[in-house]
């Protein structure tokens, strides 16, 4: 059985000549006395979809929270071990969890925007951030990011329309370019297809294969074909461990770890 | 005598439960499972069955039958006095019956004696009528149950079916006894209007407000029933009580929901809730001896004069008693808002004053709304506290310091009072209408701003 540290030490290799993002050595987290992540390295690149796969309940989900210190919201989670982005230790007392946020932007499973029109879902992080100094930039901000979010074609006509109206996919798209719109370098998708039918999944995979142009997204899924599709890197977590990080053509048809090939093949998950 | 048939009638249909189960099990034969209903449900059937018809022939035939001797004495009488008064006729019915039952009458006489004579022979003969038809139902109705009782009878869907006309009936008294007080309420309104000459816009708009001072000449004076003073009281008191309740209740709502630990929480939420438990009267009298004097003190300190008993008083106090209403309603609101929205802030980099302004309070609004909604109709028809804390007289004033009174104390003051209830109740009814239409209408906005809520979300 491999060490997998001893994987992303070789992986790292791999990549030098790649632009690290996130950095992370070492991570635990505990829910309680649940040992829910188990040292995990990993090195997530710029402009690259990197796809986070495994069982229910292995652990992708909660690291990605921890990558925007969204597990402090909850009152047990307790995260040890560093985590960098271009450098920084995000769990450094100077960091303000706030602006982190900002700068790690994310998309949830079930699209959750927030019962206000939709012009003002968009307009919300940016209007907190003040990246708006009058309404025209911030008008031009919105388009831009429903643009980037594709679904500027469908509602530019009712901004004022409530983002609830909404079908599935579009308020996913519309999630989406809300997590646009507060410009971040990293976007953290949280199986942001789960709750949507075939035709709105191929739009918003779409949609991310055209966002690695300018950020880092890693994205949680349950679908191993979404991943192969979408990603140029795939993590494999199973029980709280990293056990094989690489190329997702190489994840997919070549895997090192025996339970990377059980899962791809179906035996285990 | 009917009593007694009453609890005859209840052992009856226990005791065709136990006929009835026994019986069908016999007509099992050798396997239980052929019967189409369990054998409890046969003799529920009959039980219940024999119950309700026996108990309906009681009310029933009961009720029926004294009208009926009602109208057979009244005959009487009429016939005795042909020049009478309908209200001397029922003072010698009345009388009659006292006599009959062996109670004081107010006056006694050759006639009274004669018609309690008769109400006595009529009165035996409608109770022991009674009882034996009652009785004789509720037996039909168990023998019935016994002959059918076999094998196929669908003892299980006829229960059900009666089980649910009862249920439907009780659903009905509820819904009927809310028909009848509004329709008393609608009658006496009118014949207070008629009473004052149909001036409407002499109640709704006049400003002096007292209503019994033409009452001797049996009249009452258009111009003495304006309801503005109680209406503005009201008013007052229920701004001032909101403006107590409104900002504590909802912060602290929104403590209890975003910012307690879940120890802290069910600690401090049980605790305010307490408050919903008071009394009315523990808070009056605490408004009126601790709380207005207070202001008294503080107001004379100030070199402020304020009357001994104040809107500020009541109003305050009523805040008070109202904060838990809003308190608990809105942090159930608030804690119905999706974690997700939270969840879909704070990925956006806000912090947790910005998702709560900006997003949770929001999204909560329509419910706190309506749980303020309901705190006014609270305020406005509270009573004790008023009573004992704002004062009688119908001043029309905006200054909170001064006495006021309010549209439920003068109900209270109208109906107590020495005047007589039937003279007294016109007004005091027509007040407690328009209360009714103003409490109605503001909880119907505030169900539909919850409607509407609903609707938001999904």
């Amino acid at each position: 059985m491999n060490d997998p540290r001893q994987i992303s030490a070789q992986t790292e290799k791999a990549l030098d000549s790649n632009d690290i993002k996130i950095r992370a050595r070492d991570v635990q987290v505990y829910y309680g006395d649940n040992h829910a992540i188990k040292d995990v390295d990993v090195d997530i690149l710029d402009k690259t979809v990197t796809a986070f796969i495994g069982p229910s309940g292995c652990g992708k989900s909660t690291f990605l929270r921890c990558i925007n210190r969204m597990n402090d919201t909850i009152d047990i989670a307790r995260i040890e071990g560093e985590i960098l982005l271009d450098g920084q230790d995000i769990y450094d007392p100077s960091i303000d969890p706030v602006q982190l946020r900002a700068k790690v932007g994310m998309v949830f499973q079930k699209p959750n925007p927030f019962p206000k029109s939709i012009y003002d879902n968009i307009a919300y992080g940016p209007r907190i951030h003040g990246l708006a100094r009058n309404r025209a930039e911030l008008d031009e901000i919105v388009e831009k990011s429903l643009r980037r979010g594709a679904i500027w074609d469908e509602v530019k006509d009712r901004l004022d329309a409530p983002g609830t109206s909404l079908s599935g996919g579009q308020q996913q798209r519309l999630c989406i370019a809300r997590a646009v719109a507060t410009e971040p370098e990293v976007l953290l998708m949280d199986e942001p297809c789960s709750a949507l039918d075939p035709i709105a999944t191929a739009q918003v995979e779409e949609l991310i294969d055209e966002l690695r142009a300018r950020y880092s997204v890693v994205i949680v899924t349950h679908s191993m074909q979404q991943a192969a599709r979408v990603s140029q890197r795939t993590a494999f977590f199973h029980l709280g461990n990293l056990v094989e990080y690489g190329l997702t053509s190489d994840i997919f048809t070549n895997p090192r770890d025996s339970r990377t090939e059980s899962y791809i093949t179906g035996r285990i998950g | 005598m009917l009593g007694t048939t009453f609890v005859v009638i209840l052992a009856l249909s226990a005791g065709w439960y136990f006929l009835l189960r026994r019986r069908a099990m016999a007509a099992a034969g050798p396997r239980l499972a052929d019967l189409h209903s369990r054998p409890s449900y046969h003799g529920f059937y009959a039980a219940l069955g024999s119950f309700l018809a026996g108990t309906a022939v009681l009310l029933v035939v009961g009720i029926g039958w004294g009208l009926w001797n009602d109208m057979q004495l009244q005959n009487q009488i009429g016939q005795a006095l042909p020049e009478s008064s309908a209200i001397e006729r029922q003072l010698v019915l009345s009388d009659a019956k006292a006599v009959a039952d062996g109670a004081l009458p107010s006056r006694s006489g050759e006639l009274r004696s004669a018609v309690a004579e008769r109400h006595a022979t009529l009165e035996t003969a409608r109770q022991w009528g009674t009882a034996a038809l009652a009785l004789a139902a509720a037996l039909a109705f168990g023998l019935l149950a016994w002959r059918r009782s076999d094998r196929d009878f669908r003892a299980r869907n006829r229960t059900e079916r009666m089980v649910t006309i009862v249920l439907w009936a009780t659903a009905a008294i509820a819904v009927l006894t809310t028909l009848g007080i509004v329709l008393s309420l609608i009658f006496e309104t009118a014949n207070f209007f008629s009473n004052i000459g149909w001036r409407i816009d002499k109640f709704l708009f006049g400003t002096t407000w007292s209503p019994l001072s033409g009452v001797q000449s049996g009249q009452m004076n258009p111009d003495k029933v304006g309801a503005v003073p109680l209406f503005a009281g009201t008013f007052l008191i229920t701004l001032i009580a909101m403006i107590v309740a409104v900002p504590i209740g909802l912060m602290a709502a929104i403590y209890l929901a975003d910012f307690a630990s879940p120890r802290t929480r069910s600690v401090v939420k049980p605790m305010l809730e307490i408050l919903a438990g008071i009394p009315t009267v523990v808070y009056g009298f605490f408004a009126a001896i601790t709380v207005a004097p207070f202001i008294r003190q503080s107001g004379e300190a100030l070199g402020i004069s304020v009357a001994s008993e104040s809107a500020l008083a009541a109003g305050v106090v009523m805040g008070i008693m109202i904060i838990p209403f809003i308190s608990s309603l809105s942090d159930d609101v608030i804690n119905a808002v999706p974690q997700s929205l939270r969840d879909g802030s704070y990925g956006l980099g806000a912090t947790k004053a910005e998702t709560i302004r900006q997003v949770v309070l929001p999204s909560a609004l329509p419910g706190i709304v309506s749980a303020v909604l309901l705190g006014v109709s609270r305020a406005v028809g509270e009573t004790m506290i008023v009573v004992m804390a704002a004062g009688q007289g119908a001043n029309l004033t905006l200054n909170p310091l001064e006495a006021v009174t309010t549209v439920t104390v003068q109900i209270v003051m109208l109906i107590t009072g020495d005047t007589e209830a039937s003279t007294a109740a016109g007004p005091a009814f027509t007040l407690g209408f328009t209360l009714f239409c103003i409490t109605l209408l503001m909880n119907i906005i505030a169900l539909r701003i919850v409607r509407r809520y609903r609707e938001l979300y999904d």
